[in-house]
């Protein structure tokens, strides 16, 4: 019989082996090759060059082009909390994957950890992509409040992976995590990240996007990066969503995790 | 318990919603032992193991398992069992040498050659054949050297030649003093396998012993027939009719069946001998397990009919 210590070494070294095939996994899966890496590069790239480069009030007097590079970043940690994470969470427990790593010795919360890092890893992965094209095309503007930004972008990533976790757990398969994940998805990319600015929208539509947890990401990110506030509200509120919905993923993964 | 058990379940009780699915169970494996647990569907065999291995919750009784309690030690616990469960896969892209590596932390290319995957090793999950799968789930069962594997319907869906390999497989694990848990539907499988077999139905225990003791407890006689030649008249019939576990001796138009138990065939063979004469057509017949369990079902049938639940009676989980 191993010691606690052996097999505490036992465990997380499983917990690394699962935490790296999984990584290994994400870049074999179309749908998030598509949807995390792809996606968010060519709307930017089309939307960014739509409204030209002269400041404007719709653009709360900043060059279009780069408040939109500012607002992608969000659209990749939507992309992956919205659909990558839910479809394959979901999709390992309908065909018993879970019940299987679980046999095998794997701890429950083992699972959930993995697929908290190869979603923050997607998120960080894609969002450097995103830069990395949007550089020589429309230039980075510079941050004004660098820490700011870091802390929505952080704060932003993990909310919306254990949001992923929960819709994960929650909904029975991956057609449905799908179809669940695609209603949440555009809406919040259209209102709250990479559709029309706020100021163009009428009341109701932008009644919508204020509430949309998305919209309050992208304002922690886009407005302290471009000067044109410090978004101190959004950021509580991401701030208090970050911490909610990792407490109520937690949870849930923790009952649901071997169950079909 | 003893020492030497495995696996102690006493008075194992689990509900699914009003549905009672296993009632009152007891079962024991010692160190060492091949012990199939057979039953027809629904039976409650899959939903017991699941509970051994602290994969659910049971309502009532207890368990002990590797000197764990499935329920408190789960996570340690599944460490030591190698498991092959029933409806349970993997992701469709990861690789078969993945899968291996992923499971015990080293590439074992001796099991994989063992079962003939080594070829394959490069290849996702989503391509493997039926046969593949499941040889490759029983790969990932035994890659730690389990004190304890637990195999799940392992033969499912197996053409005739990959399920010999997979018996061979076994046959191998029981010369090698593994201790097994073989859940089966197949009677031929737990028969050539196991050292012990445990029928339940209706989530109770109907008996238990080795494949032979229960064939002689519920199967039907054994027998051993022959054609009557001219120079051997029926003056030997009255003789075999003494034989120890003879039971009835029949002539009809010179065809002789003489019926009893497994060790009459070896008196009524001695005595045709001694007789100086062995009938060309002789033909011996013993019972099988799968005789034997069909009609264990049919004569518990007829004693618990009251107590029938009949949503339980061929009901899949």
């Amino acid at each position: 019989m191993s010691t606690a210590v052996e097999t505490t070494a036992v465990r997380s070294t499983a917990v690394g082996r699962l935490v790296r095939i999984e990584l290994k996994l994400m870049v074999r899966e179309p749908l998030t090759l598509i949807f995390v890496f792809v996606f968010p590069v060519v709307t930017m790239l089309i939307i960014g060059g739509s409204f030209g480069t002269t400041p404007t009030v719709a653009f709360d007097w900043v060059n279009p082009s780069q408040w939109y590079v500012a607002s992608y970043l969000t659209v990749v940690i939507a992309a992956t909390g919205l659909i990558m994470v839910p479809v394959h969470l979901a999709s390992y427990r309908e065909r018993g994957v879970l019940r299987r790593f679980a046999a095998a010795g794997f701890p429950r919360w083992s699972f959930a950890l993995a697929e908290v890092v190869t979603g923050l890893v997607a998120i960080i992965v894609g969002s450097v992509a995103l830069l990395a094209v949007a550089a020589p095309v429309y230039g980075l503007p510079s941050a004004h409040h660098l820490v700011r930004v870091a802390l929505g972008f952080g704060l932003g990533s993990v909310a919306f992976v254990a949001i992923g976790v929960l819709l994960g757990t929650v909904l029975p398969s991956a057609r449905s995590a799908q179809a669940v994940g695609m209603v949440l998805f555009f809406p919040s990319f259209l209102l709250g990240s990479g559709g029309p600015p706020p100021h163009v929208m009428g009341t109701a539509l932008r009644t919508i996007a204020s509430y949309l947890p998305l919209t309050r990401v992208t304002d922690a990110v886009r407005d302290p990066w471009l000067g044109t506030g410090t978004a101190t509200g959004s950021l509580l509120v991401v701030g208090g969503l970050a911490v909610a919905a990792t407490l109520l993923a937690a949870r849930c993964s923790s009952f649901r995790s071997v169950s079909r | 318990m003893s020492e030497i058990d495995v696996v102690t379940v006493r008075g194992l009780v689990k509900s699914y919603g009003r549905r009672l699915v296993v009632d009152g169970l007891d079962l024991e494996v010692a160190r060492g032992e091949v012990v199939g647990l057979i039953g027809a569907n629904g039976a409650g065999k899959t939903t017991t193991v699941e509970c051994i291995q602290g994969l659910r919750r049971p309502d009532g009784g207890s368990l002990r398992v590797l000197g764990l309690d499935p329920m408190t030690d789960a996570d340690r616990l599944r460490g030591l069992v190698g498991s092959q469960l029933q409806s349970a896969g993997l992701p469709d892209r990861l690789r078969v040498g993945e899968a291996v590596r992923l499971f015990s932390g080293r590439g074992s290319e001796e099991l994989l050659e063992q079962f003939g995957l080594l070829e394959r090793r490069r290849s996702a999950f989503a391509s493997l054949s039926g046969g593949e799968r499941q040889r490759l789930f029983l790969v990932l069962a035994l890659v730690n050297r389990p004190p304890l594997v637990i195999l799940d319907e392992l033969t499912q869906g197996l053409d005739p030649a990959a399920r010999r390999s997979v018996w061979a497989a076994i046959e191998q694990l029981r010369t090698d003093g593994m201790t097994v848990l073989l859940v089966t539907h197949e009677l031929d499988e737990a028969e050539q396998l196991c050292d012990r077999v445990v029928a339940i139905r209706a989530g109770r225990v109907l008996d238990s012993g080795t494949p032979a003791e229960l064939v002689d407890r519920y199967g039907r006689s054994a027998t051993v027939s022959f054609t009557l030649s001219v120079d051997h008249s029926l003056e030997m019939l009255p003789r075999l009719g003494l034989l120890p576990g003879v039971s009835d001796v029949r002539e009809q138009a010179g065809k002789v069946t003489v019926s009893g138990t497994r060790a009459a065939v070896a008196h009524v063979g001695a005595e045709l001998v001694a007789a100086g004469w062995v009938p060309p057509d002789l033909a011996a017949r013993v019972p099988s397990l799968e005789d034997a369990l069909l009609s264990l079902l049919e004569r518990d049938r007829d004693s618990m009919s009251d107590l029938e639940e009949p949503e339980l009676i061929g009901a899949t989980r």
